[in-house]
């Protein structure tokens, strides 16, 4: 295997963070990151640095300080306005070349994945995508990266310890954002870099952005099927409480309850939410493929036969229409008092 | 209607790569439109799915309408039906082929594929999975020179809760036989037929070609599968084995089981039964006697017949890699048969196909329909087994 451009001996006890900038402020999984950073670095001695790129964003270095950068390294340039998967990792990597960090880690997202990817070629190295836990072995200074194989069956343990950077992404909601403390300070490294007009290929014409919805993001999936007779509009208040996303079985969609779109299953979209909640639904295997990725699975049904029951991590047998109402109440009267 | 009076635009390095594609399979056709007469698709919709055009196409070299290609269940009924003996379900899996090359799919086909790469079932289930139904059935290791057959369960009924029923009715039916049988376990190779159907033939090849190796080195003999899907793609599109590969749909082998006395179906099972044909076995293999010998020796049931059985079946519209492309209420070729099994009044409607009984009761609920069931044959003689047998510690 080739050598990575520099070796794990030369790198710097420092784990980097890419900083996505997201209408004007830090995408969640960067914060996320600089969080988990932050507990990582913390215990083996090491520095946690943002990597800060864009267009007159300075301003935002003090918000990456307070959830636990010790450094953002800023390439503040006019050309690096907009995303441009060129620009970007022609002044990562010049970045990366004087830094030398030993661990460098992306959010996986599109940009993310698309960054990440062309970086560890060019370094020669290792990328283990769309992680679903970090840990740093003090000892040996190697990043050891969790990924889950084969659908879920398998869980691997990676590690790239001849090569630096150590590079992995993770997928949004992964990790906790700690708490930020505001007056947390850190020092601002500004990186000159060599950037030309010629060296950003694509412009960006015009912005759109979709109506359609995007259930594989959703943290919390709300589903019916066809015991809940196609009142969707009380799913929709249990999602507008937990920041969900409503989903459905084919059935419903058939009648026209709701838009197809929100299909989940194997003709529809295949979602990994953290919890699934799913109302009224018998659990054909068609559907069951949609939502079996996620964390946990909350099942309620009349039928206590009603295979869905076999793949939930909890089981109510009860008619949906009684459940939602009550479950409603609670969550609302929570959130009063959290904002009371 | 209007007329689309647009001229066709005919490109000659399409038409040369269409030929080599279709293997040139389309040229016998002399546009006589049968096929488009004969395709289910006229029966649900008002405009057909014009099969007629799109051999034309594939002939000149032009090739529109491509929701079209994508909308054939692999059925055969136009086949059955064409005086010039077009293997019609060749040239679509080619037009197909030639759209996976243009990377113009319906989304959700490339996971699919990646799927059979990745997990070795199309159906993005872990492998490790893949035995997790047999739990408890202590079934055995293949060996050739010890067991009558290898059975072949297949990723539908290893995965699918509903199909693993009958993959547990089957072993139960095997046991109470006492035939001796192995299985390959987590090592059972996906056959590839949903790559095949969806038309990416040299993925198809690589795939056929893993499954030969293991079966070559297990040395298989007679192999016998649940899913009508695997037994086609075994016989009349896979490499050569060796000489003593045989497969078998598993209806033909249980009816030689009650031929040769060796399973005795005694427990009374007093329901009418309607026999939905799968294509693959009913038309395409031509198998339609072995479905019925099961049937017809339950005892106290009566088999009636539905207006299209045999090689004249209704598809179920799973067929062709449509399991994996959605279909638009009203468009559903199960409900019309669903709807012939309540017109001759029957209690059930059984088959032998895992996606057809997938079909079949997607309809029954849809349609809201209470008093007929659908079941396996396997299901069925496991019902009809005698008391004695059906206590059989299998499950235990």
């Amino acid at each position: 295997m080739v050598a990575s451009l520099y070796a794990p001996s030369e790198a710097k006890k420092a784990l980097w963070v890419f900083l996505e900038i997201e209408g004007g402020d830090f995408a969640g999984v960067s914060i996320e990151l600089l969080s988990k950073g932050r507990d990582l670095a913390g215990k083996a001695g090491w520095t946690v640095c943002g990597l800060l790129l864009g267009n007159d964003v300075s301003d935002l270095a003090n918000q990456a300080y307070s959830y636990g950068a010790d450094e953002v390294w800023l390439i503040d340039h006019p050309l690096l306005g907009e995303f441009d998967v060129c620009g970007y990792s022609h002044v990562t990597m010049q970045a990366i070349k004087v830094g030398k960090p030993s661990v460098f880690l992306l959010g996986a997202t599109p940009n993310g994945r698309d960054l990440a990817g062309r970086l560890a070629v060019r370094l020669r190295t290792g990328l283990n995508a769309d992680c679903t836990d970090l840990i740093l072995d003090e000892d040996r200074g190697v990043l050891i990266s969790e990924v889950t194989g084969f659908g879920g069956g398998v869980i691997a343990l990676l590690e790239s310890a001849e090569h630096c950077p150590q590079m992995s992404t993770v997928r949004p909601g992964v990790f906790v954002a700690n708490e930020p403390e505001d007056n947390r300070q850190g020092e601002l490294v500004n990186m000159k870099v060599k950037l030309k007009k010629a060296d950003i290929r694509s412009t960006v014409v015009e912005r759109h952005v979709g109506e359609g919805v995007d259930l594989t993001q959703a943290p919390v999936l709300i589903c019916g099927g066809r015991g809940i007779d196609g009142d969707f509009e009380i799913l929709r208040e249990l999602a507008a409480l937990v920041d969900g996303e409503v989903g459905a079985t084919r059935p419903p969609v058939d009648e026209g309850h709701i838009e197809r779109e929100r299909q989940v299953g194997q003709t529809g979209v295949v979602c990994r939410p953290k919890v699934a909640l799913n109302f009224g639904i018998s659990g054909a295997f068609h559907f069951i493929v949609g939502i079996q990725d996620a964390e946990t699975i909350i099942a309620i049904n009349t039928d206590p036969e009603a295979p869905i029951f076999e793949h939930a991590d909890y089981c109510i047998v009860e008619n949906a229409h009684k459940i939602l109402p009550e479950l409603i109440k609670v969550l609302r009267r929570e959130r009063e008092s959290i904002h009371a | 209607m209007t007329v689309d009076q647009r001229p066709i635009e005919i490109d000659d390095a399409l038409w040369e790569e269409l030929i080599e594609i279709t293997d040139g399979k389309a040229a016998p056709c002399f546009q006589c439109g049968v096929c488009t007469a004969a395709c289910p698709w006229g029966l649900v919709r008002g405009d057909p799915l014009s099969v007629r055009s799109i051999m034309r196409g594939a002939q000149l070299g032009f090739l529109e309408a491509q929701e079209a290609i994508w909308l054939c269940t692999a059925c055969g009924q136009c086949e059955i039906y064409c005086p010039r003996e077009v293997p019609i379900v060749d040239v679509f899996q080619g037009l197909r082929q030639l759209l996976w090359e243009r990377r113009k799919t319906p989304a959700g086909l490339t996971t699919v594929l990646w799927s059979v790469y990745w997990n070795n079932n199309p159906l993005s289930q872990p492998p490790s999975q893949r035995m997790g139904w047999a739990e408890g059935l202590d079934l055995q290791a293949y060996d050739s020179s010890k067991h009558e057959i290898l059975m072949y369960f297949g990723c539908t009924a290893s995965y699918d809760s509903r199909a693993q029923s009958v993959a547990r009715a089957i072993v139960q039916l095997l046991r109470a036989a006492d035939v001796s049988f192995g299985t390959l376990g987590e090592e059972e190779p996906c056959c590839g037929e949903a790559v095949l159907r969806l038309g990416h033939s040299p993925y198809f090849q690589d795939v056929a070609q893993h499954a030969t190796d293991i079966f070559e080195k297990i040395k298989v003999g007679k192999l016998v599968t649940v899913s009508p899907h695997c037994f086609d793609v075994f016989k009349n599109h896979y490499p050569h084995i060796n000489e003593s590969f045989k497969p078998i749909h598993y209806t033909e082998y249980i009816a030689g089981l009650i031929e040769g006395n060796r399973l005795i179906l005694e427990g009374s099972l007093s329901s009418k039964i309607t026999y939905h044909d799968p294509c693959l076995l009913g038309r395409v293999n031509e198998s339609t006697h072995y479905p019925r010998v099961i049937l017809e020796t339950v005892p106290d049931a009566r088999v009636i017949e539905m207006p299209q059985s045999g090689p004249d079946t209704l598809c179920c519209g799973g067929g062709g890699g449509r399991m994996w492309m959605e279909t638009p209420p009203g468009e559903r070729f199960s409900d019309l048969r669903i709807q012939e099994a309540l017109d001759v009044d029957a209690d059930i409607i059984a088959t032998a196909c895992p996606l057809c009984i997938s079909c079949l009761e997607d309809s029954i609920g849809s349609m809201g329909v209470t008093k007929l069931k659908v079941h396996d044959i396997a299901e069925i003689a496991q019902m009809a087994l005698g008391e004695v047998s059906k206590n059989d510690p299998v499950e235990e």
